[in-house]
């Protein structure tokens, strides 16, 4: 990590709220900035940090949050540059501003502290914008028990806004004292009428929405609309073509499985383990470098250019998929681990293939034990797997860059791909780091497309399988067991 | 006017050294705590960041939730911080130098650590929120689970030692640490002093992120710096009291007996909060059966084993 001690380093409490594309950069922050401390609390903070996007229905929450913070407090808005902020930045006129850039996490955090650094010490209380106040839904509790010794029930709310999920997600556990008896999902909070937004759009501007449906691997989204593009067009993608897109694809699940591995590990409160994944995600950011970032992908068209990757790049994920593995190892030996993880939220496969879940959380089932602690060495096994797919499959080792010439002879435009898509329906799917990601475009030949249906959302389907899956557990495992699914909220909602 | 005097410094000057030590000693464990967490090049951040903090709390307003229970709320941190003051008192610091040294020292001692669990379930009763209510219950269910091993670890140097004076318990180390003989009673000490601070990895009361920071969650400002204090405070005596049960308290060679049983201290806190960083938080429940199924069990085996030792040591009727 870039620190260095005789840097000024700011020395803030401060309280992450994550709408959905500041989960990368708020997991790294502790470790980027070590004058900078998390707390989970209102009261305990003197600096409120707002990821985007936001949307109306989060608002309120979001105020009542920062009405709870102590005088003298100050907020730090981060703003995805490709979504709308505006909600946000009226919720806290005049807030400091950082800007988070798709897929370049590394270059964000530094940004962050840069701006946290700016805002000096805090001397009066946050300025709040208009915001309808918060009014906490009634809950229908089931009736009381009537045998012996029965206690009074509690709804007890986790989220909407907390730090173990990407986005916002309410879960209201019906609780017996500890234990829970029931659980109710209230989703939504991030929904932003993706699909209604691109069919009312140019094909162009659609794939820049597409990306943002998981504002943490915009890649996935992207590639799974530009593939439903091609498919329309009648167009194949040439081999090389289809191993660079792989390969970014693998890149970008290896970099959204270490960084919910640091996050995972800060939950569990295991601070040695977070900083070794902190380290790797870190490095693993460092390494993707501006492959993964918004520009990379807007050259990403139809039957058009592909990513350029930086040469050198194939030894250094070698030797990071190795010290990958080597965490995968040592978090195996670890029984102080173990205990917080072995035995809690376990699958069954009749419910994974009920609701046909895929990715690192089906893997782990595949293995036997699929409890919390499966899901995570499944992650880390798929992060060094994916760290070297994203080298040895994509290029000859030795070139290091995509030889671009073919691709520019199968081109029948300029650079910029081709738009033009006829009458039809097709689909496009992406192996994204939660699961595949599959849309459905209808086109009636025109600018753009008619219909939008995303087919595959995998944090929409394993959030069908909480309100069991918590079903008798105890409080205190359930955030661990909502985390270990790794949902991202943006996507769920669509 | 020199009886006047003589009060005072028999009474007042030990009392007002015992405060200015935990202060100084609260502000040294969170420097401690942030140098292990940083590594030694981090040292300048590591001995400022505790005095922002400090500054930083003071200058914020302390909130006081709705409906609260006024006097519960604000009496808490005042109860933690007595209960450290009190402990504090029977820790001598040198050959017979210390606030005072009663023959029932080391009972006075587990007496009067009891208290902290009021202060915690009072600060989580009265801010009147579920999560608050959940961490009280929480923190009540260790007390028993704690008091147990904690005072049966002890019991191993006064047995030892054949006195529950504290002075007395130092002064029978001067040949061999008791540690060095009842290692199994220091590793029991050390985990149990985690557990009644409520320190990490059995933080869970306090800091589950699922009760949003438990028993102190509508704590800020100067209020919230006093617990903190308290507890950073305490925690240290607990440290303090490690040293002189198991490993010769303020004796040394060359230096004075504050510097050793200061360095001797921080030595100690430093290496069992690095070896807390390898672990996670644990649930509530695990802190429970670890108390009561390893920790109970090791503690009473440890007693027999040191009755053993003590005749194959001393010698029969010592």
């Amino acid at each position: 990590m870039p620190t260095s001690p005789s840097m000024r380093q700011p020395l803030r409490q401060y309280l992450a709220v994550d709408g959905g594309a500041g989960a990368h950069v708020i997991a790294l922050l502790p470790t980027a900035a070590p004058g900078l401390r998390a707390v989970a609390t209102p009261r305990h903070a003197d600096l409120l940090i707002v990821a985007g996007p936001i949307s109306a229905r989060l608002a309120p929450s979001i105020a009542q949050l920062a009405r709870a913070l102590p005088v003298p407090a100050q907020a730090l808005l981060l703003l995805p540059e490709v979504s709308d902020s505006e909600a946000l930045q009226q919720l806290f006129p005049g807030a400091l501003t950082s800007t988070l850039r798709s897929g370049d996490a590394g270059g964000d955090i530094l940004r962050v502290v840069e701006a946290i650094r700016g805002l000096g010490a805090p001397t009066k209380a946050l300025t709040l914008g208009d915001a309808h106040d918060y009014e906490p839904p009634l809950i229908p509790m089931p009736g009381a028990n009537e045998h012996e010794m029965a206690t009074e029930l509690i709804a007890f709310s986790l989220g909407p806004l907390q730090p173990f999920t990407a986005g916002p997600l309410r879960l209201w556990l019906i609780c017996d004292g500890e234990q829970v008896l029931e659980c109710r999902v209230d989703a939504g909070y991030a929904a932003r009428d993706l699909a209604g937004r691109m069919a009312a759009t140019d094909w162009r501007a659609a794939a820049d929405l597409a990306a943002q449906l998981d504002p943490l691997a915009p890649v996935a989204g992207h590639m799974a609309y530009v593939r439903a593009v091609e498919a329309l067009q009648g167009w194949r993608a040439p081999t090389q073509v289809e191993r660079a897109r792989e390969a970014a694809l693998a890149l970008e699940r290896a970099l959204n499985h270490l960084h919910w591995v640091t996050r995972f590990f800060r939950l569990l409160a295991a601070p040695r383990l977070a900083e070794q994944a902190a380290d790797l995600a870190w490095r693993a950011s460092a390494l993707a470098g501006g492959t993964l970032s918004a520009a990379a992908l807007a050259a990403t068209t139809p039957q058009g250019d592909v990513w350029a990757q930086p040469p050198h790049a194939a030894e250094a994920r070698q030797s990071l998929a190795a010290q990958v593995e080597r965490l995968a190892r040592w978090v195996r030996r670890d029984r102080l681990l173990g205990l917080r993880t072995h035995g809690i939220g376990a699958l069954p496969p009749a419910w994974i293939t009920e609701v046909a879940l895929d990715s690192p959380t089906a893997a782990a089932s595949a293995a036997g034990a699929n409890d919390c602690h499966a899901r995570l060495l499944a992650r880390l096994t798929q992060a060094a797997a994916d760290l070297r797919q994203s080298v040895g499959d994509a290029m000859p080792p030795q070139s290091g860059i995509i030889q671009r010439e073919p691709v520019r002879a199968a081109q029948s435009e300029a650079r910029g791909g081709r738009w033009e898509v006829p009458a039809g329906v097709a689909g496009g799917e992406a192996l994204g780091p939660r699961g595949r990601l599959a849309v459905r475009l209808t086109s009636a030949g025109g600018a753009g497309p008619t219909r939008v249906a995303w087919t595959s959302r995998p944090s929409a389907r394993a959030l069908a399988l909480l309100p069991r899956l918590l079903e008798g557990q105890v409080v205190a495992d359930a955030e661990i067991i909502v985390a270990s699914l790794d949902l991202s909220m943006a996507e769920a909602d669509g | 006017m020199s009886n006047a005097f003589s009060a005072l410094a028999s009474a007042w000057l030990p009392a007002l050294a015992t405060l200015t030590a935990l202060l100084v000693g609260a502000y040294m464990l969170a420097a401690l705590e942030r140098l292990v967490a940083l590594g030694p090049r981090a040292w300048r951040l590591a001995l400022l960041a505790p005095l922002a903090e400090g500054v930083a709390l003071l200058r914020q307003r302390a909130t006081r939730p709705a409906k609260a229970d006024g006097l519960l709320f604000r009496t808490a941190p005042l109860i933690a911080l007595v209960v450290a003051g009190l402990t504090a008192l029977v820790l001598p610091v040198g050959p017979g130098v210390g606030a005072f040294d009663p023959s029932i020292g080391l009972f006075y001692f587990i007496v009067l650590f009891s208290p902290l669990i009021i202060a915690v379930m009072n600060a989580g009763w009265s801010q009147n929120a579920n999560v608050g209510v959940f961490a009280a219950f929480r923190a009540a269910a260790s007390l028993i689970s704690y008091e147990v091993p904690l005072g049966f670890a002890m019991i191993g140097a006064p047995m030892a030692a054949q006195s529950l004076a504290i002075g007395r318990i130092v002064s029978a180390q001067s040949g061999l640490w008791f540690a060095v003989w009842q290692p199994l009673g220091l590793v029991i000490y050390l985990v149990s002093a985690f557990i009644v601070c409520f320190r990490h990895p059995f933080d869970g009361p306090l800091a589950g992120s699922e009760l949003e920071g438990g028993a102190l969650s509508e704590y800020s400002g100067a209020r919230r710096l006093l617990f903190k204090i308290a507890l950073n405070a305490i925690f240290l005596v607990l440290l303090a009291m490690g040293v002189e049960l198991f490993f010769g308290g303020w004796q040394g060679p060359w230096l004075p007996g504050p510097v050793w049983l200061v360095g001797k201290t921080l030595l100690l806190a430093a290496l069992v909060l690095g070896l807390s960083r390898f672990a996670p938080r644990l649930r509530h429940d695990q802190v429970l059966t670890l108390c009561w199924k390893a920790l109970v069990p090791a503690v009473l085996f440890n007693i027999v084993l040191v009755s053993v030792l003590i005749e194959l040591i001393y010698g029969v009727g010592a």
